[in-house]
């Protein structure tokens, strides 16, 4: 699984203009995700995580305050791409997105097929009937009956209409595919046979993806990388083995501990306080507020620190330079 | 799977779509036929206050009889007895001319009968400009110089705004968005009011153009002069109107393109990479293409009516000249055949937009059939 990196994002920041003040969505964040690699984003409501993905694909809305970092795909710099060679040359073509809301994410008044095969008429040029082959093939990919092809996306089933969108974002063959939230407003099984074809997609194709989500459980059967997000940070990212059994960031180890199992005695525990808010975002660390192990130095705010080749950590108490302090 | 599928199911998708719209067509035909028949016979029994209107016309053909075989100096040396006796039967007979001895109940379904089919009686006051008293020809030689100019004025506004609107929801909170959302306000005067100090300003102040009527008097013989006149005459009415709708039209559309360019489809498209005017017309435009419709069919039936103060002001020969007359006299054919036309006129308008809407928006399409996944 060691392959060349193919999506390289530093110090990346995607702050909003409000009425109340700046929000930085996304501050800072930092991560790379290889060839045929699943990286999942965790994170609560609101830190970021929808806002990292919109910077990914550039789809920002109209009250940008900042936009800045390095995102590098491959050998390009894809920040530094103009506008219409982004939508050009990057946007479905290399990146595509399952957005959040897939539900809404079909126009209403165009036939599926006709949608997810626009990508293809539009950035590859071609003919409608040869798009819709390819489409056809991608319904099949997703477990989407060919007969759907003609139907309107009110005539499909929210599980339906999710592949639907899902085999849009598969139908150009990207590199990347981001996807955001793609199961959590479907029953269990539907998000099983999603999963499913995720996995598979990802074994035969070689794509590889970015999962955002709040759900662990569903989140680690396809993660080979997890980064879990904070207030616009990320706070620890690590590969998926790693992080699922030894947590390292005293917020990855409280959620870890918040996920209900099977098979445990003791209640799941909940974390105490809230997250803060991204407009007005305290000095220092920004998980001290709720953090059992806060000591002195979390009043500056830690940088992300290399615990090992493959795991970062935004904590004090994974500073190169620490004494082991705190319970870890 | 090999031979695969686009052509097939889209001939039978096509098939489908057809299929519903007929059958939806057909319902809501018969539907809009028995609500104009519904709406002119409430319109009869009211305009004849469910009969008793009759009375009153008893008493006035009594009246009128009496005063007429009086006031003949043929009947003059009558003996009192023949001479009530001959009003008795004069006025029988004009009872009977009218109908009035039968049950209105009766008469009433007549009177439908004859709406319905557009016939619309004899004023019983005003004539038309061509000296006809029918109130079918009343109405209809107004119509035209209505059309005309709320036409002209409404679509230059609809147009202009529409596309204005969407121009500016690509530039949100721009110096032009921002001017027209200050200029807003200028709606709340009505046409007439920007009129009077066009009026003043072009026809006395500068004197350029007409101050009213619809053409030059004489009217020039050439077709092309006359036209040219007309257009003349056309120009302060048609500003009037614009100034005092463009602005408030713009905002609302605006702020319509604003809302619809949020929905979550419009944000896939963009992140799709669609070109922008793509994304204009397949995915803000097209879904929206059902309101815009209903407010330009909504517009088209304002035309009909005209505008009773404006006319006035531009002593324009329109319907709300005409209407404006017709209260002024009482005379209740030439409003109950107003009534009757704008009946007929608002439900083939609803016709329309039905038909369209089944095209334009597949939702409806199936929504009426019933579901049949």
């Amino acid at each position: 699984m060691v392959e060349k990196t193919l999506l390289s994002v530093e110090n990346l920041q995607l702050h909003y203009q409000t009425r109340r003040g700046i929000a930085r969505a996304v501050d800072g964040v930092s991560f790379d995700i290889r060839a045929n690699e699943a990286l999942v984003v965790l994170g609560e409501s609101g830190c970021g995580k929808s806002s990292l993905a919109k910077a990914l694909l550039r789809v920002l809305p109209r009250n940008v305050h900042r936009f800045s970092g390095r995102i590098m795909l491959g050998e390009t710099d894809i920040m530094n791409l103009g506008q219409e060679a982004f939508r050009r040359d990057v946007q479905w073509t290399r990146i595509a997105m399952v957005m959040q809301a897939a539900m809404n994410a079909l126009n209403p008044v165009v036939r599926v097929g006709e949608q997810v095969a626009e990508p293809l008429r539009v950035h590859l040029g071609w003919s409608r009937q040869r798009s819709l082959e390819r489409v056809a093939k991608t319904f099949e990919l997703v477990g989407v009956s060919t007969d759907f092809l003609q139907r309107y996306p009110f005539e499909l089933s929210g599980g339906m209409r999710q592949r639907v969108v899902l085999a849009m974002a598969l139908v150009t063959e990207p590199e990347l595919v981001i996807l955001d939230e793609p199961t959590s407003a479907l029953d269990v099984l539907t998000q099983a046979s999603i999963m499913n074809v995720l996995k598979r997609i990802k074994q035969e194709q070689g794509t590889s993806f970015m999962l955002i989500t709040h759900d662990v459980a569903t989140s680690s059967e396809i993660a080979d990388r997890v980064a879990l997000m904070y207030a616009g940070q990320v706070v620890e990212v690590a590969d998926a083995g790693d992080f699922f059994h030894q947590p390292a960031h005293p917020y990855s180890q409280m959620l870890m501990a918040s996920v209900p199992r099977l098979r445990q005695e003791d209640e799941p525990a909940h974390i105490p306080g809230q997250p803060p808010d991204l407009i007005d975002v305290p000095e220092g660390c920004r998980f001290a507020d709720r953090c059992p192990s806060r000591f002195q130095r979390c009043d500056r705010e830690p940088e992300p620190f290399r615990v090992s080749a493959r795991r970062h950590v935004r904590c004090w108490l994974h500073a190169p330079d620490a004494t082991g302090g705190g319970d870890s | 799977m090999s031979a695969l599928p686009a052509a097939t199911p889209a001939r039978t998708g096509w098939l489908r779509d057809l299929r519903r719209i007929a059958t939806f067509t057909g319902k809501r035909l018969i539907a809009l036929i028995l609500t104009v028949l519904v709406g002119v016979y409430l319109t009869i029994l009211i305009a004849n206050m469910g009969g008793q209107v009759d009375d009153l016309r008893m008493l006035q053909i009594r009246a009128t009889v009496s005063e007429q075989v009086r006031a003949d100096p043929a009947f003059f040396d009558m003996p009192s007895e023949e001479r009530n006796e001959l009003i008795e039967r004069q006025v029988q007979l004009e009872v009977e001319r009218r109908r009035l001895d039968e049950p209105f109940m009766v008469r009433s379904i007549d009177y439908l009968a004859q709406g319905m089919q557009l016939d619309l009686g004899r004023a019983e006051e005003m004539h038309s400009d061509s000296g006809s008293r029918e109130v079918y020809q009343i109405i209809v030689e107004r119509l035209p110089a209505t059309l005309l100019l709320f036409g002209t004025a409404n679509l230059l506004v609809f147009f202009v705004s529409v596309w204005a609107a969407l121009w500016l929801s690509r530039r949100y909170g721009s110096p032009a968005d921002r001017s027209v959302i200050a200029l807003a306000p200028s709606s709340a005067a009505p046409g007439w009011f920007y009129g009077i100090f066009l009026i003043l300003i072009f026809a006395f102040l500068v004197p350029v153009l007409p101050a009213g009527g619809m053409v030059d008097i004489p009217p020039p013989e050439d077709s092309w002069a006359y036209a040219a006149s007309v257009m003349r005459h056309m120009v302060l009415p048609v500003a009037a109107m614009f100034i005092s709708s463009i602005f408030i039209s713009i905002y609302s559309w605006r702020t319509f393109f604003l809302i619809h360019s949020s929905e979550d489809y419009v944000e896939m498209a963009r992140a799709k990479g669609l070109p922008s005017s793509l994304i204009e017309r397949r995915y803000i435009l097209r879904p929206t293409l059902s309101p815009i419709v209903t407010s330009f069919a909504l517009m088209l039936i304002g035309l009909w009516s005209g505008a009773i103060i404006l006319e006035q002001v531009f002593n324009w020969p329109g319907l709300g000249t005409l209407l404006f007359q017709a209260i002024g006299y009482r005379d209740t054919p030439v409003i109950i055949g107003s009534v009757v036309i704008f009946a007929y006129l608002l439900a083939l308008t609803v016709f329309l937009l039905d038909i369209l809407y089944a095209i334009l928006d597949p939702r409806v399409r199936v929504g009426i059939e019933g579901d049949n996944r």
